[in-house]
């Protein structure tokens, strides 16, 4: 409608103008003057038509958003005859764009986004040491005398199996107190959580499902509230199911799914038994430093009070935001920093391109500026154009993002909490459009000012340029592309640095022999097997079936896992050493395996014996040490036919009878500590062992033939976590992965652009130096002087953009010490490596405009404007 | 780019006393663009020339604020012509600018001859 109305009120101005300057003629020519004369004086006495139109728009108002509509008509047309340009340019912008998109997401879904609680900026942690769980009896102690909290209350995480019509299957449950859900401030979707006192016993077979499981197990049916579950053998009541988006505990804990009340009636007095975490909710107006002074205050009372339990224990309160998110956050940040980096390289390139597109339209500029539209009126314009480019970039950035969303989730480490939630909602999408139009102003100012800010005079003449002015723009461009090179200098050495940091990561002999061996975990739970021999009975079964199966050369199982599964240590004693006090009392990792497991795993066997189905309860005590144990406690000696106590086995000795190599434990980065390897009929037979077997087949098939087995003794035990011992090693180290890949992909991207954008310049140089060219040639020089020159002059921006872009690596690659194995921020061989293929790019860039260059024809260049 | 800044200069100091000029030639009768601009010169003794630059957009500008309304006729020579009205707001406007303008005038005038005020009875 107002379009419309716009035309029609233009077209009656244009009548009503006219009318003016028909009456001024009439009179004019009334008064004697001839028409022409007549004419030509009432148009030199109206003055500028259009000007006085355009002034008279003005006063209807509006007048910004017609100007704004006339440019994005003027910007479009000028995009559609100029399509080359317009193509490259949105689509290097659609690369920096879509690429900061995509992070962003993740950085948004990792970092930014709220916990999923009632203003969960007030909640916090209460831990020993920051992570370390704590004893009930001080739990209680702390719920008792805190005075900052509004609520607190401990978790603890028990695994179990679930059992019922279905397949049974492995569950990981938070016990959380009663008042857990009133710290978190969240109610359930569907009946209620936990009312106060259902944590005391009697009361507590009641659970709260999460949203996710009661579509699993339950369909989603409304009817579920009032069911009941068996857990472990006993039967437990829903009373609620929680909202899709809820999860807790959001670090530690992530995979829970239930959530029942914790029933501390029998450990009122535990001081010792560490296995509670404690969350709680600060009161308003109380900040974290207070609450901090009061706990220390309260640790330090039961530290006197019990002197054997608490002595040198802290206590530290914790904003549950930065447990989640701060191991995270550094790694994130460098990877929003490297593809930043990219964007930059890419405005570059785009400011470049449309400095040389502005530059041929100078004259056209000159003309509007001298006919009376204002400075800023053409700056604006030109700032228009770029906005069109730019939001046009981001858009199609926008769809890069999306189409590789789906893969960043799903590569992205299970390290990054939340990282799998990652999409492109309001937030990232309002991030993409503020990153479009701040580019476009980006590049597009510099330019629209440079070719308005020109003497009219020079720009209407013949020449398309002066020299002077031809110069300054050069040393522009000259300028952006040196930058262009030190950012992808940086971001290359980055890239160069994480990769061969990955290599000697992954190079790393795990100790063990990953190839062909499957693994899969067995947990037992029920009256079944309540006793050691009823659990040892199973898996000697069990390993003894598999065993005979086809395509299998051996089995064997472990209680955890090495790099896959959890790292218990255990006090022991040397025999014949006296007995050194409490604090330096040898401890090694507590492994118990049945027979065959190191020829299964691969692993060596450096001196004596691996343990026989002779070694049990009957026979003498047996054991397996590592070499760090060995170097540690016998340096020198032959560690053979030492004997060994135990804790928590009495008296009981065992004789070493084998030294293995040293095996990956916890994480793939540390050192391996001291082990220790118990025979499975000697030791306390562990509720859960994972098995290995080590086969000649597809490890799909295995799979599914191990559960075959296990279901075949007993169909009520779950399978879980079948994995090929290589797909265990690549997650464990699928957070340096992640890191360098994301790096290493945007170097390669900041190479090719840094490339574009010299070969861009170069291009332009030649162009620019094509009468200079051409008088050389004529003079005699040949063509090879001319390649010589033009290439020496690329290779001279090349090294200047290197020394800078070193410079600025050594400055910063600092920050990624945090990232990188055994390699120094400042390795000579990536710098080097790095700066010789930038400069290789480099050269193969120049060499197509300068071949152009003495390809020019003397006689037309001379002609050249 | 120097005429631009001219016309605006010009439609900035002498907006409000234009305006006046424009409405006081309409208050004897309603009249198009050429005619007031004719007429402003006439007036004036020839000493004031409006240039289209500044009235017509005082002109559209006037209208927009309701004191002026404008329609569009057909002259004697069958010409379309857009011819504009005072109306009773802008009657008002008029008189109060009018008055305005003498108070003004006659400050101006007193302040720069203070000599002849003090000379006075």
């Amino acid at each position: 409608m107002r379009h419309g109305g716009w035309r029609r009120r233009d077209e009656e101005l244009e009548e009503e103008l006219r009318g003016h300057l028909r009456m001024a003629v009439r009179e004019r020519v009334e008064r004697g003057e001839t028409p022409e004369e007549a004419e030509a004086a009432a148009l030199r006495e109206f003055g500028n038509v259009g000007l006085v139109k355009e002034v008279t728009r003005e006063m209807w108002g509006w007048v910004w958003l017609r100007q704004f509509g006339q440019d994005l008509r003027y910007g479009l047309r000028m995009m559609r005859r100029g399509p080359g340009f317009a193509a490259v340019a949105v689509l290097t912008l659609a690369l920096g764009i879509g690429a900061n998109t995509a992070i962003f997401s993740v950085v948004n879904a990792v970092l930014l986004r709220p916990l999923p609680y009632r203003d969960p900026a007030r909640l916090v942690t209460v831990l020993h040491d920051g992570w370390k769980p704590v004893a009930p009896a001080n739990f209680l102690d702390w719920r008792e005398q805190s005075s900052s909290f509004e609520s607190i209350a401990a978790a603890q995480l028990w695994s179990l199996t679930l059992t019922g019509r279905e397949r049974p299957e492995q569950l990981e449950v938070l016990q959380t107190s009663a008042e857990m859900f009133r710290v978190l401030g969240v109610d359930a979707a569907l009946g209620r959580t936990f009312v106060a006192g259902e944590d005391q016993p009697g009361r507590e077979h009641v659970v709260v499902l999460s949203h996710g499981f009661w579509q699993r197990r339950f369909g989603g049916g409304t009817d579920a509230v009032g069911r009941q579950v068996m857990l472990d053998g006993e039967p437990y009541t829903v009373v609620g199911v929680m909202p899709p988006d809820f999860q807790f505990a959001p670090f530690w804990a992530t995979h829970a799914e239930a959530w029942v009340p914790l029933n501390l009636s029998r450990r009122v007095s535990d001081r010792r038994g560490q296995s509670l975490r404690v969350f709680a909710r600060l009161k308003p107006g109380v900040t974290l430093g207070q609450a901090q002074a009061e706990m220390e205050k309260i640790n330090r009372q039961l530290a006197e009070q019990h002197p054997r339990e608490n002595e040198g224990l802290t206590v530290s309160v914790d904003p549950l935001h930065e447990k989640v998110v701060g191991k995270s956050r550094p790694a994130l940040l460098i990877i929003l920093g490297a593809v930043g980096f990219v964007l930059l390289i890419a405005c570059a390139n785009v400011a470049n391109l449309s400095m040389s597109k502005s530059a041929l339209r100078r004259r056209e500029l000159a003309v509007r500026i001298a006919l009376g539209a204002g400075r800023w009126r053409v700056v604006r314009q030109l700032l228009t154009e770029s906005l069109v480019l730019s939001l046009a970039g981001g858009a199609a950035g926008l769809l890069l993002a999306s189409w590789s969303n789906t893969a960043l989730a799903s590569l992205g480490p299970d390290t990054l909490p939340r990282v799998r939630t990652a999409s492109l909602d309001a937030s990232v999408l309002l991030f993409t459009l503020g990153l479009s139009v701040f580019v476009g102003l980006l590049f597009g100012l510099a330019p629209a000012l440079h070719s308005t800010k020109t003497d009219l005079i020079e720009s209407l003449k013949s020449r398309a340029q002066g020299a002077s002015r031809g110069r300054r723009h050069e040393r522009v461009r000259q300028l952006l592309v040196v930058v262009e090179v030190a950012v992808s200098l940086v971001l290359l050495v980055g890239g160069g640095l994480m990769m061969r940091s990955f290599l000697r990561l992954t190079s790393i002999d795990p100790g063990f022999d990953p190839r062909g061996v499957t693994t899969a975990t067995v947990p037992l739970s029920g009256p079944r097997y309540a006793t050691d021999e009823q659990r040892a009975a199973f898996f000697q079964r069990l390993t003894t079936q598999l065993g005979s199966l086809p395509g299998v050369k051996s089995v064997s199982a472990i209680n955890h896992l090495p790099l896959g599964g959890d790292v218990w240590t255990l006090g022991f004693t040397v025999e014949g050493r006296p007995a050194p006090p409490d604090a330096e009392r040898p401890a090694a990792v507590y492994r118990v395996v049945r027979p065959d497991y190191f020829r299964t795993m691969g692993g060596a066997l450096l001196q004596g014996r691996d343990f026989t189905e002779r070694d049990d309860a009957t026979s003498p005590g047996v054991i397996v040490v590592n070499e760090a144990l060995a170097r540690r406690q016998w340096p020198g000696e032959e560690p053979l036919g030492k004997r060994i106590t135990v804790n928590g086995e009495g008296s009981k000795s065992r004789e070493v009878i084998g030294v293995v190599k040293d095996v990956k434990q916890g994480e793939w980065a540390s050192e391996p500590q001291p082990e220790m390897y118990l025979p499975h009929l000697q030791a306390a037979s562990p509720r859960s062992m994972t098995l290995v077997v080590r086969t000649s087949v597809d490890s799909s098939e295995i799979g599914s033939a191990l559960r075959r087995e296990v279901w075949a003794i007993d169909s009520d035990l779950p399978v879980s976590r079948v994995a090929s011992m290589e797909e265990v090693v690549a997650e464990s180290v699928g957070q340096q992965r992640f890191n360098t890949l994301l790096i290493g992909l945007f170097a390669g991207v900041a190479l090719i652009l840094a490339a574009v954008g010299v070969y861009g310049v170069m291009s332009h140089a030649v162009a620019q130096r094509t009468h200079e060219i051409g008088v050389r040639l004529a003079l005699g020089a040949r063509g090879r002087d001319v390649l010589g020159m033009i290439i020496r002059q690329g290779l001279a921006l090349t090294l200047t953009g290197l020394a800078v872009g070193l410079a600025v690596a050594l400055a910063l690659v600092r920050v990624m010490n945090s990232l990188l194995y055994k390699v120094s921020a400042t390795d000579p061989l990536i710098y080097g490596g790095v700066a010789a293929a930038l400069t290789l790019s480099a050269l193969l860039a120049c060499y197509i405009p300068a071949r152009r260059a003495t390809k020019v024809d003397p006689m037309v260049a001379l002609r050249h404007d | 780019m120097p005429k631009a800044t001219r016309y605006r200069n010009r439609i900035e100091l002498l907006q409000g006393t234009l305006d006046l000029l424009i409405l006081q030639t309409l208050q004897w009768g309603a009249q198009h663009g050429y005619g007031i601009s004719q007429a402003i010169s006439t007036n004036s003794g020839e000493v004031l020339r409006v240039d289209t630059g500044s009235l017509y957009p005082a002109l559209h500008r006037l209208e927009r604020q309701a004191w002026v309304s404008s329609e569009w006729k057909v002259s004697e020579n069958n010409q379309r012509v857009k011819v504009y009205r005072l109306t009773a707001e802008g009657k008002k406007h008029l008189a109060s600018e009018r008055s305005r303008w003498e108070q003004l005038s006659e400050a101006i005038a007193r302040a720069l001859n203070p000599r002849a005020e003090e000379g006075e009875a």
